[in-house]
């Protein structure tokens, strides 16, 4: 401990925080504290310069003289993120047209929501998200329209995480329509969508999404603080946001679930699950995850249930496979030769008699180009992506053979391990499975199968240590919690009773005994 | 982030000490058996277990008087100062020679039968390096991994001895008495060291979730694995007959016998792999609570961070003896005989000195009231 602190204090005094020339901005961070004036024209001034108005173009300012009240006005708002007809119909013209002596704007107005606010920092803020602000003069406060409008994709399939059976929309950029698929599968007022912002520059939106019966108290509070400790400037995207929220954002494994499911996220939080939302991004985060979450597909459940076991099965073995057969093969070829056949043996020692290379740089040069393909038949535009393919199976495969650079029986393995690998639906399991197996190569070829065991009790020693918001890793399996018993097998859904132990929700048990 | 750790629930309880004893039917312990009683040796297991019964009982019901508190605690509070710190240095010197022996004996078996050509201080560095990465995460962690862990290991076991029965003669059990009834109840009395480490385990009471839980977990384990050894020597015997005597480690001769039919000759990396996970785990628990009781003796609270010296320690220990003939025959030997009596010495100390306190009559009152 000792040691530490003072190897800590060390680094400290030789990276100290370089000095910037920066500019203050104390200015208008003053000016934002101020409240609003009942002078017209100074309040013009103030937010024109505030938002810069002749530079920046898409700020659209009217003003106009209201006609029962007989007094100037102005209103202010982004033209690009509110919806322009809607205001000029329902606020300006009312505004403009409207004769009769009236008590106030809210009954001249025919656009529904309305705030009022006098602090300019407030304004500023209800502004930039697309609001529509009416200042009057001799008027202490400012009027806030709800105008929101802004461009973008509409609801669409999910891309990423495709399933057979089962709804197929996914979360698109607007947190509007986020919250309504949400909302729209939960038809209850427990269900609790709460607002923060993150960020203190950009100002970024997030929505914690539960259910306030359900969730424990404990780890919303938990969650909510970690929020809080964020301090950055912009965090423009959920993806950003799970590496700030992380424990250990250096592990390879991941420890939450991110996904673009909106009936994916509803089934988490109906069973005591935080789900956060973010503008701008296609997907939420599910907090906390366990390995099995994250190992799962929402496929398992919607199938029934011999056919999604079947599924599950096959992915845990095909976890093993993508993890193990590289370094199997090259433990068996290098240090446990009596365990092939004899004849398959010969077969093997035939087929590598003419390659120059040792095992283990034949194994890794063809998961590198497995690893090459894959990556390249991301990035490359669509229409060439197929030649992609052809390329990389044909010309590295047959030729490499052909070629002498490495065994027909690699190219076996290897396929093998890359084709189970794409069975892991979450990208960032994904990925984790794809690194460990590199781990094992290296593990397998210094120390054959004792060297391979050992890494493997070392990753699982790790990943039991590994906690999600305070829990374990491998929980309800291992350390035990009541559950609905879905681990590697699931059970028939009525047999599924309990929400998740280690949530310590407010309501444990989904179905009492005998009510089926 | 502050959390309270997680207690060591039953099940990860009981995987640890049935990994911890059960491995002890894949080591040199059946050919050693073998040596004394011949054909009788199966038998051993299960009078050790009966006889160390006694002193497990004796250690339980003394333990379960005072909630909560780990052995050492007890025997301090039992023996007063002095004689309590020189019983617990005297246990901790004694699973320290223990450890140092066993890591060794399990280095030559990886040695011998596996990897021939890799140097001996590779492998032995290895194996104490993965079990302080272990201990030093802690019990609760070490008890998941085994939890995870127990299920395929008891399976492999269990296919490797159904392979093993293959070409095994069941009339190798005869004479049923091996070398006399005598030698057998003596052998039985010297071999409770074979569960001497059900004594280590009491350490971990207070990491457990209630005392009622220990006891469960640990009667549990013991009677299966009184069991499980049993049931491997006897199916060791039935296999390889008089040769035992020459075996060294006959699990690993087995499993180098065994195959999966005709086509596949050789599956012994496979339960390979799986034994020493176990074997992993088994040394991973004994670091840490001979860590934990270091740290009692010597007042030391964190001592997670004496594991990776301990463990350095224990693998310059186990490196001193240059031959594996030394450390199986002489060194193991000499460990056995003297773990099993010194324990239940202890435990019938203790036993009486809470009668003679009065602390089981104390205890009476106390749930009375």
């Amino acid at each position: 401990m000792m040691k530490k602190g003072i190897l800590k204090s060390l680094i400290k005094l030789i990276n100290t925080e370089p000095q910037f020339n920066e500019q203050s901005n104390l200015e208008s961070i003053e000016l934002k504290k101020q409240d609003i004036s009942i002078q017209y024209e100074r309040n013009l001034a103030t937010f024109k310069t505030i938002f810069s108005v002749p530079k920046n173009i898409d700020v659209k300012t009217r003003e106009f003289t209201i006609r029962s009240f007989n007094r100037r006005a102005f209103i202010i708002y982004f033209g690009t993120m509110a919806d322009h007809d809607q205001i000029q119909r329902s606020i300006v013209e009312p505004l403009i047209e409207n004769e009769q002596p009236l008590s106030g704007i809210r009954d001249i107005v025919s656009f529904p929501v309305e705030k009022t606010s006098t602090n300019i920092g407030e304004i500023t803020e209800y502004v930039t998200s697309g609001n529509t602000a009416l200042f009057v003069d001799g008027d202490h406060q400012c009027y806030v329209f709800e105008t929101t409008k802004i461009q973008g994709r509409s609801i669409e399939k999910s891309d990423n995480e495709v399933i057979v059976k089962g709804p197929k929309e996914a979360f698109n950029e607007k947190i509007a329509d986020n919250m309504s698929l949400i909302r729209k599968k939960i038809k209850n007022e427990n269900l609790i969508i709460e607002s923060h912002v993150i960020s203190k520059r950009s100002r970024n939106d997030l929505l914690l999404v539960y259910e306030k019966d359900l969730v424990n108290d404990e780890l919303l509070q938990k969650i909510k603080s970690r929020l809080c400790s964020i301090d950055k400037d912009s965090i423009s995207d959920l993806n950003l946001l799970e590496q700030f929220l992380e424990e250990r954002p250096r592990s390879l494994f991941p420890t939450i679930l991110n996904t673009e499911r909106p009936d994916r996220a509803v089934s988490f939080i109906e069973d005591g699950h935080i789900v956060l939302l973010m503008s701008n991004s296609p997907s939420c985060l599910i907090l906390p995850a366990t390995f099995w979450a994250l190992f799962h597909s929402p496929e398992d459940h919607y199938l029934r249930a011999p056919y999604g076991n079947f599924i599950r099965i096959l992915r845990f073995i095909a976890l093993f496979i993508s993890v193990f057969s590289s370094s199997f093969y090259i433990a068996v070829t290098n240090y446990h030769v009596g365990m092939i056949p004899p004849d398959l043996l010969m077969a093997i020692a035939g087929t590598r008699e003419r390659v120059p290379l040792p095992s283990i740089v034949e194994i890794l040069m063809m998961e590198f180009a497995f690893e090459l393909i894959r990556e390249a038949g991301l990035r490359v535009p669509s229409p060439i992506g197929p030649t992609i393919g052809i390329v990389g199976a044909l010309i590295l495969g047959q030729a490499a053979v052909q070629a002498n650079i490495i065994s027909p029986i690699v190219i076996i393995v290897i396929a093998l391990s890359g084709l189970s690998s794409f069975i892991i639906s979450d990208v960032s399991m994904n990925f984790a499975i794809r690194m460990t197996r590199f781990l094992f190569i290296f593990a397998a070829g210094f120390l054959g199968a004792y060297g391979a065991a050992a890494l493997f009790i070392v990753g699982l020693f790790y990943l039991v240590s590994l906690k999600s918001f305070g829990t374990p890793y491998f929980a309800p399996m291992t350390p035990h919690f009541f559950s609905g018993k879905d681990l590697i097998i699931r059970h028939v859904p009525m047999k599924e009773r309990f929400r998740p132990g280690y949530l310590k929700p407010k309501d444990v048990v989904k179905q009492r005994k005998g009510s089926t | 982030m502050n959390q309270q750790p997680i207690k060591l629930g039953i099940r990860e309880y009981v995987s640890i000490a049935v990994l911890m004893v059960g491995a002890k039917a894949m080591e040199d312990t059946p050919a050693m058996l073998f040596k004394q009683v011949h054909n009788a040796a199966w038998m051993i297991p299960i009078l050790s277990g009966a006889f160390f019964f006694i002193t497990l009982f004796l250690l339980l019901k003394t333990l379960s008087v005072f909630q909560d508190k780990n052995l050492f605690v007890v025997i301090q509070l039992l023996l007063g100062r002095f004689l309590g710190f020189i019983v617990c240095l005297l246990i901790f010197l004694i699973f320290s020679f223990a450890i140092s022996i066993d890591t060794r004996t399990y280095t030559n078996i990886i040695n011998t039968f596996y990897f021939n050509t890799t140097p001996k201080q590779v492998i032995y560095a290895l194996l104490m390096a993965v079990c302080a990465y272990g201990a030093k995460k802690g019990i609760q962690h070490v008890g998941s991994v085994a939890y995870l862990l127990v299920f395929y290991a008891a399976l492999s076991m269990a296919l490797a001895l159904f392979l093993s029965t293959q070409d095994s003669n069941i009339q190798a059990m005869l004479p049923i008495w091996g070398t006399g009834k005598l030698e057998i109840m003596r052998n039985g009395v010297l071999r409770i060291s074979t569960f001497a480490d059900f004594f280590l385990l009491a350490m971990l009471i207070p990491l457990l979730k209630s005392n009622k839980e220990f006891r469960k977990g640990t009667w549990i384990a013991y009677v299966s694995v009184i069991i499980q050894i049993s049931v491997s020597v006897l199916i060791f015997i039935c296999m390889f007959d008089n040769s035992l005597e020459g075996i060294g480690y006959p699990f690993h001769t087995a499993i180098r016998y065994i195959s999966l039919g005709s086509y596949i000759p050789n599956i012994e990396i496979v339960f390979f792999v799986i034994w020493i996970l176990a074997a992993i785990i088994r040394f991973t628990t004994l670091l840490y609570i001979i860590a934990m009781m270091f740290g009692h003796i010597f007042k030391i609270k964190d001592f997670e961070y004496l594991i990776p010296s301990l463990a350095a320690v224990y693998l310059l220990i186990g490196s001193i003896p240059e031959s594996t003939i030394d450390v199986s025959l002489k060194l193991k030997l000499y460990l056995t005989y003297t773990i099993g009596p010194m324990l239940t010495a202890i435990a019938i100390i203790l036993w009486l000195a809470a009668l003679l306190k009065g602390e089981f009559k104390h205890a009476k009152n106390k749930n009375s009231m």
